[in-house]
Protein backbone atom coordinates (compact mmCIF):
# COMPACT_ATOMS: atom_id res chain seq x y z
CA UNK A 1 0.00 0.00 0.00
CA UNK A 2 1.66 3.04 -1.47
CA UNK A 3 -0.70 5.57 0.07
CA UNK A 4 0.94 4.64 3.85
CA UNK A 5 4.55 6.25 2.68
CA UNK A 6 2.93 8.54 0.64
CA UNK A 7 1.13 10.20 3.78
CA UNK A 8 4.32 9.64 5.18
CA UNK A 9 6.57 11.85 3.28
CA UNK A 10 3.38 14.50 3.60
CA UNK A 11 4.04 14.71 7.43
CA UNK A 12 8.04 14.81 7.05
CA UNK A 13 7.18 18.18 4.93
CA UNK A 14 4.77 19.19 7.37
CA UNK A 15 6.75 18.85 9.97
CA UNK A 16 9.59 20.58 7.89
CA UNK A 17 7.71 23.64 7.39
CA UNK A 18 6.44 23.98 10.98
CA UNK A 19 10.60 23.59 11.71
CA UNK A 20 11.04 26.65 9.55
CA UNK A 21 8.00 28.69 10.45
CA UNK A 22 9.28 28.26 14.44
CA UNK A 23 12.50 29.83 13.68
CA UNK A 24 11.10 32.73 12.06
CA UNK A 25 8.66 33.57 14.89
CA UNK A 26 11.73 32.55 17.57
CA UNK A 27 14.01 35.66 15.57
CA UNK A 28 11.14 38.03 15.03
CA UNK A 29 12.92 40.05 16.73
CA UNK A 30 16.82 39.47 15.61
CA UNK A 31 18.51 42.09 14.21
CA UNK A 32 18.51 42.00 10.41
CA UNK A 33 16.91 38.49 10.31
CA UNK A 34 15.29 37.43 7.02
CA UNK A 35 12.71 35.12 7.25
CA UNK A 36 12.62 32.14 5.44
CA UNK A 37 10.14 29.82 3.56
CA UNK A 38 9.96 25.95 3.07
CA UNK A 39 9.29 25.12 -0.45
CA UNK A 40 8.33 21.42 -1.59
CA UNK A 41 8.21 19.49 -4.43
CA UNK A 42 6.09 16.36 -5.51
CA UNK A 43 8.30 13.32 -6.21
CA UNK A 44 8.81 10.92 -8.62
CA UNK A 45 5.65 9.34 -10.57
CA UNK A 46 5.50 5.87 -11.45
CA UNK A 47 3.73 5.12 -15.17
CA UNK A 48 1.08 2.31 -14.81
CA UNK A 49 -0.35 3.01 -18.19
CA UNK A 50 1.52 5.57 -20.51
CA UNK A 51 0.05 8.15 -21.73
CA UNK A 52 -0.71 8.18 -25.70
CA UNK A 53 -0.07 4.11 -25.49
CA UNK A 54 -2.57 2.74 -28.01
CA UNK A 55 -5.97 0.95 -26.37
CA UNK A 56 -7.55 -0.68 -29.43
CA UNK A 57 -6.33 -1.86 -32.77
CA UNK A 58 -8.40 0.90 -34.21
CA UNK A 59 -5.88 3.40 -33.64
CA UNK A 60 -7.74 4.79 -30.60
CA UNK A 61 -4.77 5.70 -27.45
CA UNK A 62 -4.85 5.99 -24.06
CA UNK A 63 -5.28 9.89 -23.90
CA UNK A 64 -3.62 10.35 -20.07
CA UNK A 65 -2.50 7.31 -18.92
CA UNK A 66 -2.15 6.74 -15.16
CA UNK A 67 0.53 7.89 -13.00
CA UNK A 68 1.20 7.32 -9.22
CA UNK A 69 3.20 9.79 -7.57
CA UNK A 70 4.69 8.79 -4.56
CA UNK A 71 4.41 12.39 -2.46
CA UNK A 72 6.42 15.01 -1.49
CA UNK A 73 9.99 16.28 -0.63
CA UNK A 74 11.33 19.10 0.93
CA UNK A 75 12.67 21.32 -2.79
CA UNK A 76 14.25 24.15 -0.81
CA UNK A 77 14.02 26.59 2.04
CA UNK A 78 15.03 30.04 0.87
CA UNK A 79 15.01 33.48 2.72
CA UNK A 80 13.53 35.85 1.80
CA UNK A 81 15.60 39.07 1.52
CA UNK A 82 13.04 41.80 2.20
CA UNK A 83 14.08 44.70 3.52
CA UNK A 84 13.49 44.62 7.22
CA UNK A 85 12.57 48.39 8.75
CA UNK A 86 14.75 50.64 10.05
CA UNK A 87 14.33 50.94 13.73
CA UNK A 88 15.75 53.99 15.49
CA UNK A 89 18.10 53.40 18.42
CA UNK A 90 20.77 56.27 17.97
CA UNK A 91 23.35 54.58 19.39
CA UNK A 92 26.22 56.15 16.79
CA UNK A 93 27.57 52.58 16.61
CA UNK A 94 24.17 51.12 14.77
CA UNK A 95 24.06 51.26 11.47
CA UNK A 96 21.26 49.81 9.11
CA UNK A 97 21.48 49.04 5.81
CA UNK A 98 19.05 50.67 3.28
CA UNK A 99 18.58 49.02 0.18
CA UNK A 100 21.05 45.98 -0.73
CA UNK A 101 24.53 44.87 0.66
CA UNK A 102 26.51 43.12 3.38
CA UNK A 103 28.84 44.53 5.79
CA UNK A 104 32.26 42.18 5.32
CA UNK A 105 32.98 40.87 8.92
CA UNK A 106 36.33 39.33 9.59
CA UNK A 107 36.13 36.08 11.38
CA UNK A 108 38.73 35.22 14.05
CA UNK A 109 40.33 32.29 11.99
CA UNK A 110 40.86 34.84 9.41
CA UNK A 111 37.73 34.26 6.70
CA UNK A 112 35.05 36.38 5.89
CA UNK A 113 31.56 36.32 6.91
CA UNK A 114 28.88 38.89 5.93
CA UNK A 115 26.63 40.15 7.72
CA UNK A 116 23.32 43.05 7.47
CA UNK A 117 23.04 42.78 11.28
CA UNK A 118 24.76 46.79 11.98
CA UNK A 119 24.88 46.68 15.74
CA UNK A 120 28.40 47.81 15.90
CA UNK A 121 30.54 48.48 18.84
CA UNK A 122 34.20 49.55 19.86
CA UNK A 123 36.99 47.29 20.93
CA UNK A 124 39.22 47.93 23.62
CA UNK A 125 42.07 49.15 20.63
CA UNK A 126 39.19 51.93 19.43
CA UNK A 127 38.05 49.51 15.97
CA UNK A 128 35.02 49.30 14.60
CA UNK A 129 33.61 45.59 15.59
CA UNK A 130 30.21 43.32 15.73
CA UNK A 131 28.62 42.60 19.03
CA UNK A 132 30.57 39.46 19.14
CA UNK A 133 34.05 41.80 18.88
CA UNK A 134 34.61 40.34 14.97
CA UNK A 135 36.17 43.66 13.17
CA UNK A 136 34.26 45.05 10.64
CA UNK A 137 36.22 45.40 7.22
CA UNK A 138 38.19 47.03 6.20
CA UNK A 139 39.04 47.82 10.02
CA UNK A 140 38.26 51.54 10.92
CA UNK A 141 39.99 52.42 14.07
CA UNK A 142 38.29 55.33 15.84
CA UNK A 143 41.16 57.65 17.50
CA UNK A 144 41.39 57.65 21.50
CA UNK A 145 40.90 61.22 21.20
CA UNK A 146 37.81 61.66 19.03
CA UNK A 147 35.16 63.50 20.49
CA UNK A 148 32.32 62.54 18.01
CA UNK A 149 32.02 60.12 15.40
CA UNK A 150 29.62 60.62 12.73
CA UNK A 151 28.66 58.23 9.37
CA UNK A 152 26.96 59.41 6.55
CA UNK A 153 24.93 57.77 3.77
CA UNK A 154 27.80 56.78 1.80
CA UNK A 155 29.30 55.25 4.76
CA UNK A 156 32.36 57.71 5.06
CA UNK A 157 33.14 57.86 9.24
CA UNK A 158 34.37 60.98 10.40
CA UNK A 159 35.52 62.30 13.83
CA UNK A 160 35.86 66.17 15.40
CA UNK A 161 39.03 65.98 17.00
CA UNK A 162 39.83 68.64 19.48
CA UNK A 163 41.78 71.86 18.15
CA UNK A 164 40.52 70.90 14.54
CA UNK A 165 37.65 72.50 13.18
CA UNK A 166 37.71 70.11 10.62
CA UNK A 167 35.49 66.85 10.71
CA UNK A 168 38.69 64.33 10.21
CA UNK A 169 37.53 60.64 7.90
CA UNK A 170 38.86 57.86 9.36
CA UNK A 171 37.60 55.14 7.21
CA UNK A 172 35.34 53.96 4.87
CA UNK A 173 32.80 51.07 5.64
CA UNK A 174 32.39 49.33 2.14
CA UNK A 175 29.36 46.92 0.90
CA UNK A 176 28.77 43.37 -0.71
CA UNK A 177 26.91 42.25 -2.72
CA UNK A 178 26.05 38.22 -4.40
CA UNK A 179 24.54 37.69 -7.48
CA UNK A 180 22.45 35.41 -5.60
CA UNK A 181 22.34 36.09 -2.15
CA UNK A 182 19.47 33.68 -1.37
CA UNK A 183 22.48 31.11 -1.90
CA UNK A 184 24.82 32.37 1.01
CA UNK A 185 25.30 29.52 3.66
CA UNK A 186 23.87 30.86 7.00
CA UNK A 187 25.95 30.33 10.05
CA UNK A 188 24.24 31.59 13.07
CA UNK A 189 25.14 35.05 14.97
CA UNK A 190 23.74 37.03 12.16
CA UNK A 191 26.44 35.47 9.91
CA UNK A 192 26.66 34.45 6.23
CA UNK A 193 29.35 32.74 4.28
CA UNK A 194 29.93 32.40 0.67
CA UNK A 195 29.02 29.64 -1.30
CA UNK A 196 29.40 28.13 -4.60
CA UNK A 197 25.31 28.74 -5.05
CA UNK A 198 25.79 32.87 -4.17
CA UNK A 199 28.77 33.43 -6.40
CA UNK A 200 31.52 35.33 -5.90
CA UNK A 201 31.25 38.78 -3.94
CA UNK A 202 31.33 42.43 -5.72
CA UNK A 203 32.59 44.82 -3.15
CA UNK A 204 31.33 48.91 -3.62
CA UNK A 205 30.41 51.57 -2.01
CA UNK A 206 27.40 52.38 0.03
CA UNK A 207 25.23 54.99 -2.46
CA UNK A 208 26.87 53.61 -5.50
CA UNK A 209 24.47 52.24 -8.09
CA UNK A 210 23.32 48.71 -7.00
CA UNK A 211 23.98 49.24 -3.35
CA UNK A 212 22.01 50.65 -0.67
CA UNK A 213 22.88 53.48 1.94
CA UNK A 214 23.80 53.21 5.33
CA UNK A 215 22.44 54.99 8.25
CA UNK A 216 23.26 55.82 11.55
CA UNK A 217 21.86 55.69 14.53
CA UNK A 218 19.66 52.91 13.09
CA UNK A 219 19.28 49.18 13.13
CA UNK A 220 17.56 46.74 10.71
CA UNK A 221 14.75 44.92 12.05
CA UNK A 222 13.47 41.48 11.66
CA UNK A 223 11.62 41.32 8.66
CA UNK A 224 9.60 38.22 10.05
CA UNK A 225 5.66 39.14 10.22
CA UNK A 226 3.74 37.38 12.93
CA UNK A 227 0.58 37.14 10.85
CA UNK A 228 1.65 35.30 7.91
CA UNK A 229 3.59 32.98 10.10
CA UNK A 230 0.70 32.14 12.33
CA UNK A 231 -0.84 31.53 9.35
CA UNK A 232 0.89 29.50 7.57
CA UNK A 233 1.62 27.36 11.01
CA UNK A 234 -2.34 26.65 10.87
CA UNK A 235 -1.82 25.80 7.07
CA UNK A 236 1.01 23.23 8.40
CA UNK A 237 -0.54 21.86 11.08
CA UNK A 238 -4.43 21.18 9.25
CA UNK A 239 -2.13 19.93 6.35
CA UNK A 240 -0.27 17.48 8.33
CA UNK A 241 -3.25 16.29 10.32
CA UNK A 242 -5.16 15.32 6.78
CA UNK A 243 -1.79 13.40 6.27
CA UNK A 244 -2.31 11.51 9.42
CA UNK A 245 -5.78 10.57 8.69
CA UNK A 246 -4.69 9.58 5.27
CA UNK A 247 -2.45 7.34 6.88
CA UNK A 248 -5.14 6.19 9.67
CA UNK A 249 -7.37 5.26 6.57
CA UNK A 250 -5.10 2.94 4.70
CA UNK A 251 -4.33 1.31 8.25
CA UNK A 252 -7.82 0.46 8.13
CA UNK A 253 -7.86 -0.72 4.36
CA UNK A 254 -5.21 -3.23 5.03
CA UNK A 255 -6.68 -4.13 8.21
CA UNK A 256 -10.05 -5.00 6.14
CA UNK A 257 -7.91 -7.33 3.89
CA UNK A 258 -6.06 -8.94 6.56
CA UNK A 259 -9.33 -9.83 7.94
CA UNK A 260 -10.66 -11.85 4.97
CA UNK A 261 -9.84 -14.94 6.47
CA UNK B 1 -19.40 -17.74 -7.76
CA UNK B 2 -15.70 -17.49 -9.06
CA UNK B 3 -16.57 -14.15 -10.70
CA UNK B 4 -17.75 -12.23 -8.01
CA UNK B 5 -14.74 -12.78 -6.06
CA UNK B 6 -12.83 -11.52 -8.84
CA UNK B 7 -14.65 -8.74 -9.70
CA UNK B 8 -14.22 -7.57 -5.84
CA UNK B 9 -10.64 -8.11 -6.15
CA UNK B 10 -10.37 -5.52 -9.22
CA UNK B 11 -12.61 -3.11 -7.34
CA UNK B 12 -10.09 -4.31 -4.38
CA UNK B 13 -6.78 -3.41 -6.59
CA UNK B 14 -8.76 0.02 -7.83
CA UNK B 15 -9.49 1.49 -4.80
CA UNK B 16 -6.11 1.38 -3.61
CA UNK B 17 -4.55 2.70 -6.67
CA UNK B 18 -7.58 5.76 -5.77
CA UNK B 19 -6.29 5.32 -2.21
CA UNK B 20 -2.50 5.99 -3.31
CA UNK B 21 -3.47 9.03 -5.66
CA UNK B 22 -5.66 11.08 -2.97
CA UNK B 23 -2.45 10.15 -0.26
CA UNK B 24 -0.27 12.17 -3.10
CA UNK B 25 -2.60 14.68 -3.47
CA UNK B 26 -3.16 15.43 0.70
CA UNK B 27 0.73 15.12 0.83
CA UNK B 28 1.07 17.78 -1.88
CA UNK B 29 -1.44 19.44 -0.66
CA UNK B 30 1.21 23.04 -0.15
CA UNK B 31 3.29 22.54 -2.78
CA UNK B 32 3.65 25.28 -5.20
CA UNK B 33 2.15 24.60 -8.75
CA UNK B 34 1.03 21.15 -7.63
CA UNK B 35 -2.15 19.98 -9.76
CA UNK B 36 -4.55 17.63 -8.32
CA UNK B 37 -5.33 14.32 -9.97
CA UNK B 38 -8.06 11.91 -9.58
CA UNK B 39 -8.29 8.42 -10.95
CA UNK B 40 -10.63 7.62 -13.64
CA UNK B 41 -12.41 3.74 -13.64
CA UNK B 42 -13.95 2.29 -16.93
CA UNK B 43 -16.05 -0.96 -16.85
CA UNK B 44 -14.71 -4.17 -18.27
CA UNK B 45 -16.93 -6.46 -19.65
CA UNK B 46 -16.81 -9.51 -20.09
CA UNK B 47 -18.96 -12.78 -20.48
CA UNK B 48 -19.39 -15.54 -17.92
CA UNK B 49 -17.71 -18.80 -18.02
CA UNK B 50 -20.73 -20.70 -19.00
CA UNK B 51 -23.52 -19.68 -21.06
CA UNK B 52 -25.98 -21.37 -18.60
CA UNK B 53 -25.34 -18.59 -16.31
CA UNK B 54 -27.71 -16.18 -18.14
CA UNK B 55 -27.20 -13.80 -21.36
CA UNK B 56 -25.98 -11.22 -18.47
CA UNK B 57 -22.49 -9.95 -18.73
CA UNK B 58 -20.12 -9.37 -15.87
CA UNK B 59 -18.61 -6.22 -15.62
CA UNK B 60 -15.20 -5.85 -14.01
CA UNK B 61 -13.76 -2.45 -13.25
CA UNK B 62 -10.27 -1.36 -14.81
CA UNK B 63 -8.54 2.26 -14.06
CA UNK B 64 -8.65 3.99 -17.37
CA UNK B 65 -6.72 7.41 -17.23
CA UNK B 66 -6.36 10.11 -14.92
CA UNK B 67 -8.12 13.35 -14.59
CA UNK B 68 -5.89 16.01 -13.43
CA UNK B 69 -7.39 19.46 -12.31
CA UNK B 70 -5.70 22.25 -14.01
CA UNK B 71 -7.67 24.94 -12.25
CA UNK B 72 -5.51 27.95 -11.01
CA UNK B 73 -4.42 28.17 -7.46
CA UNK B 74 -4.73 30.65 -5.29
CA UNK B 75 -1.64 33.03 -5.40
CA UNK B 76 0.27 33.18 -2.17
CA UNK B 77 1.96 37.00 -1.28
CA UNK B 78 6.12 36.19 -0.73
CA UNK B 79 7.34 39.99 -1.45
CA UNK B 80 10.18 38.22 -3.12
CA UNK B 81 11.10 39.60 -6.94
CA UNK B 82 12.33 36.19 -8.58
CA UNK B 83 8.74 34.62 -7.47
CA UNK B 84 6.29 34.51 -10.33
CA UNK B 85 3.23 32.94 -10.32
CA UNK B 86 0.68 32.30 -13.65
CA UNK B 87 -2.81 33.36 -13.82
CA UNK B 88 -4.65 31.60 -16.44
CA UNK B 89 -3.92 28.60 -18.28
CA UNK B 90 -0.20 27.82 -19.42
CA UNK B 91 3.77 26.65 -17.82
CA UNK B 92 7.06 28.10 -17.33
CA UNK B 93 9.38 26.47 -19.83
CA UNK B 94 12.51 25.10 -18.24
CA UNK B 95 15.74 23.27 -19.88
CA UNK B 96 16.68 20.59 -17.33
CA UNK B 97 19.11 17.69 -17.79
CA UNK B 98 16.30 15.68 -19.35
CA UNK B 99 15.40 17.88 -21.92
CA UNK B 100 12.42 20.31 -22.33
CA UNK B 101 9.99 20.88 -18.99
CA UNK B 102 7.26 22.56 -17.71
CA UNK B 103 6.28 23.75 -14.23
CA UNK B 104 3.65 26.17 -12.32
CA UNK B 105 6.18 26.66 -9.79
CA UNK B 106 7.73 30.00 -10.11
CA UNK B 107 10.09 29.78 -7.07
CA UNK B 108 13.13 31.43 -8.78
CA UNK B 109 16.05 31.98 -7.74
CA UNK B 110 19.62 33.90 -9.73
CA UNK B 111 22.46 31.15 -10.20
CA UNK B 112 26.33 32.21 -9.38
CA UNK B 113 26.81 33.25 -12.71
CA UNK B 114 23.70 35.59 -12.42
CA UNK B 115 20.90 32.86 -14.74
CA UNK B 116 17.52 32.33 -13.75
CA UNK B 117 17.09 29.08 -12.69
CA UNK B 118 14.24 27.36 -10.59
CA UNK B 119 15.24 25.76 -7.02
CA UNK B 120 16.53 22.57 -7.85
CA UNK B 121 19.09 24.58 -10.52
CA UNK B 122 17.06 24.01 -13.89
CA UNK B 123 17.11 27.07 -16.41
CA UNK B 124 14.31 29.01 -16.83
CA UNK B 125 13.77 29.77 -20.73
CA UNK B 126 12.99 33.17 -22.30
CA UNK B 127 10.17 32.50 -25.39
CA UNK B 128 13.15 32.49 -27.84
CA UNK B 129 14.09 29.32 -25.63
CA UNK B 130 17.39 30.74 -24.76
CA UNK B 131 18.80 30.71 -20.95
CA UNK B 132 17.85 34.34 -19.06
CA UNK B 133 20.86 36.00 -17.93
CA UNK B 134 20.74 39.03 -15.18
CA UNK B 135 22.67 41.25 -13.81
CA UNK B 136 22.15 41.25 -9.93
CA UNK B 137 24.11 44.66 -10.09
CA UNK B 138 22.00 46.56 -12.42
CA UNK B 139 19.41 47.01 -10.04
CA UNK B 140 16.25 46.13 -9.01
CA UNK B 141 14.10 43.64 -11.35
CA UNK B 142 11.15 43.99 -12.19
CA UNK B 143 8.60 41.56 -14.66
CA UNK B 144 5.88 42.64 -16.08
CA UNK B 145 1.93 41.04 -16.92
CA UNK B 146 3.28 39.57 -20.38
CA UNK B 147 6.60 38.21 -18.53
CA UNK B 148 9.40 40.71 -19.51
CA UNK B 149 11.45 41.35 -16.80
CA UNK B 150 13.35 45.21 -16.75
CA UNK B 151 16.00 46.08 -14.75
CA UNK B 152 16.27 50.09 -13.55
CA UNK B 153 13.35 50.45 -16.43
CA UNK B 154 15.14 48.50 -19.07
CA UNK B 155 12.87 45.88 -20.61
CA UNK B 156 15.15 42.62 -21.14
CA UNK B 157 14.03 39.28 -22.07
CA UNK B 158 11.05 37.94 -21.80
CA UNK B 159 9.73 34.49 -19.44
CA UNK B 160 8.78 32.19 -22.14
CA UNK B 161 5.44 30.93 -21.38
CA UNK B 162 3.81 27.40 -23.22
CA UNK B 163 0.12 26.91 -23.15
CA UNK B 164 -1.03 23.79 -24.74
CA UNK B 165 -4.13 23.04 -26.58
CA UNK B 166 -4.59 19.33 -25.20
CA UNK B 167 -3.67 19.21 -21.31
CA UNK B 168 -3.75 15.94 -20.83
CA UNK B 169 -1.24 15.14 -22.92
CA UNK B 170 1.17 15.73 -20.38
CA UNK B 171 3.16 13.80 -18.33
CA UNK B 172 4.24 14.20 -14.83
CA UNK B 173 7.73 13.76 -13.95
CA UNK B 174 8.42 14.93 -10.28
CA UNK B 175 9.90 17.99 -9.07
CA UNK B 176 6.69 20.43 -9.99
CA UNK B 177 7.73 19.39 -13.84
CA UNK B 178 5.47 18.52 -16.31
CA UNK B 179 6.99 17.01 -19.73
CA UNK B 180 5.05 17.31 -22.84
CA UNK B 181 5.18 15.28 -25.73
CA UNK B 182 7.30 16.39 -28.96
CA UNK B 183 4.29 17.54 -31.27
CA UNK B 184 2.27 18.75 -28.93
CA UNK B 185 -0.17 21.37 -30.31
CA UNK B 186 0.87 24.99 -28.63
CA UNK B 187 -1.59 28.08 -28.47
CA UNK B 188 0.07 31.17 -28.75
CA UNK B 189 -2.40 34.33 -28.74
CA UNK B 190 -4.07 33.08 -25.31
CA UNK B 191 -1.24 33.99 -22.88
CA UNK B 192 -1.24 33.94 -19.19
CA UNK B 193 -0.72 37.24 -16.88
CA UNK B 194 2.27 36.75 -14.99
CA UNK B 195 2.47 38.11 -11.42
CA UNK B 196 5.56 39.11 -9.62
CA UNK B 197 6.00 38.72 -6.09
CA UNK B 198 3.36 35.54 -5.62
CA UNK B 199 3.77 31.97 -6.17
CA UNK B 200 0.72 29.68 -7.28
CA UNK B 201 -0.06 27.24 -4.20
CA UNK B 202 -1.90 23.38 -4.77
CA UNK B 203 -5.35 23.53 -6.03
CA UNK B 204 -5.52 20.54 -3.80
CA UNK B 205 -8.97 21.07 -2.11
CA UNK B 206 -8.45 19.57 1.57
CA UNK B 207 -12.55 19.49 1.72
CA UNK B 208 -12.54 16.92 -1.46
CA UNK B 209 -9.62 14.69 -0.78
CA UNK B 210 -10.59 13.61 2.59
CA UNK B 211 -14.48 13.13 1.83
CA UNK B 212 -12.71 10.69 -1.57
CA UNK B 213 -10.55 9.18 1.02
CA UNK B 214 -13.55 8.15 3.56
CA UNK B 215 -15.39 7.29 0.67
CA UNK B 216 -12.47 4.80 -0.65
CA UNK B 217 -12.36 3.21 2.70
CA UNK B 218 -15.50 2.76 3.16
CA UNK B 219 -16.07 1.04 0.07
CA UNK B 220 -13.42 -0.57 0.70
CA UNK B 221 -14.36 -2.33 3.96
CA UNK B 222 -17.85 -2.71 1.74
CA UNK B 223 -15.99 -4.89 -0.90
CA UNK B 224 -13.81 -7.09 1.30
CA UNK B 225 -17.04 -8.19 3.42
CA UNK B 226 -18.65 -9.17 -0.33
CA UNK B 227 -16.10 -11.23 -1.23
CA UNK B 228 -15.94 -12.92 2.52
CA UNK B 229 -19.87 -13.17 1.94
CA UNK B 230 -18.52 -14.83 -1.15
CA UNK B 231 -16.53 -16.84 0.29
CA UNK B 232 -18.32 -18.30 3.06
CA UNK B 233 -21.19 -18.61 0.65
CA UNK B 234 -19.20 -21.26 -1.15
CA UNK B 235 -17.90 -22.71 1.85
CA UNK B 236 -21.26 -23.80 2.93
CA UNK B 237 -22.07 -25.28 -0.44
CA UNK B 238 -19.23 -27.20 -0.26
CA UNK B 239 -20.05 -28.47 3.27
CA UNK B 240 -23.64 -29.03 2.18
CA UNK B 241 -23.18 -30.52 -1.15
CA UNK B 242 -19.77 -32.70 -0.16
CA UNK B 243 -21.98 -34.41 3.12
CA UNK B 244 -22.67 -37.92 2.13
Amino acid sequence: MRALSTAATGMEAQQLAVEVISHNLANMNTTAFKRQRAEFQDLLYQTHSQPGAASSDAGTIVPTGVQVGLGVAAGSVYRIAEQGSLMQTDNAYDVGIAGDGYFRIQLPNGNDAYTRAGNFSLSPTGEIVTAEGYSVAPGIVIPAEARQMSINQQGQVQVLIDGQPEPQVVGQLELITFPNEAGLEQIGDNLLLESAASGAPNAGLPGQPGFGVVRQGFVEASNVDAVTEITALIQAQRAYEMNARVITAADEMLAASSNLR
Amino acid sequence: MDNMMLIGLTRQLTLRREMDITANNIANAQTSGFKAEQVMLEAHTDSRARHVDGPNRVAFVDEWALGRDFSQGNLQSTGRPLDVALEGEGFFTLQTENGERFTRDGNFTLSANGELTTSDGSQVLDTAGNPIFLDPAAGQITISDTGVISQNGQPGQQLGIAVFANTSALEKVGNNNFSAPEDAERLVDELPAVRQGFVEGSNVRAMTEITRMMEVSRAYASVTKMIRDADELSRKAIDRLGRP
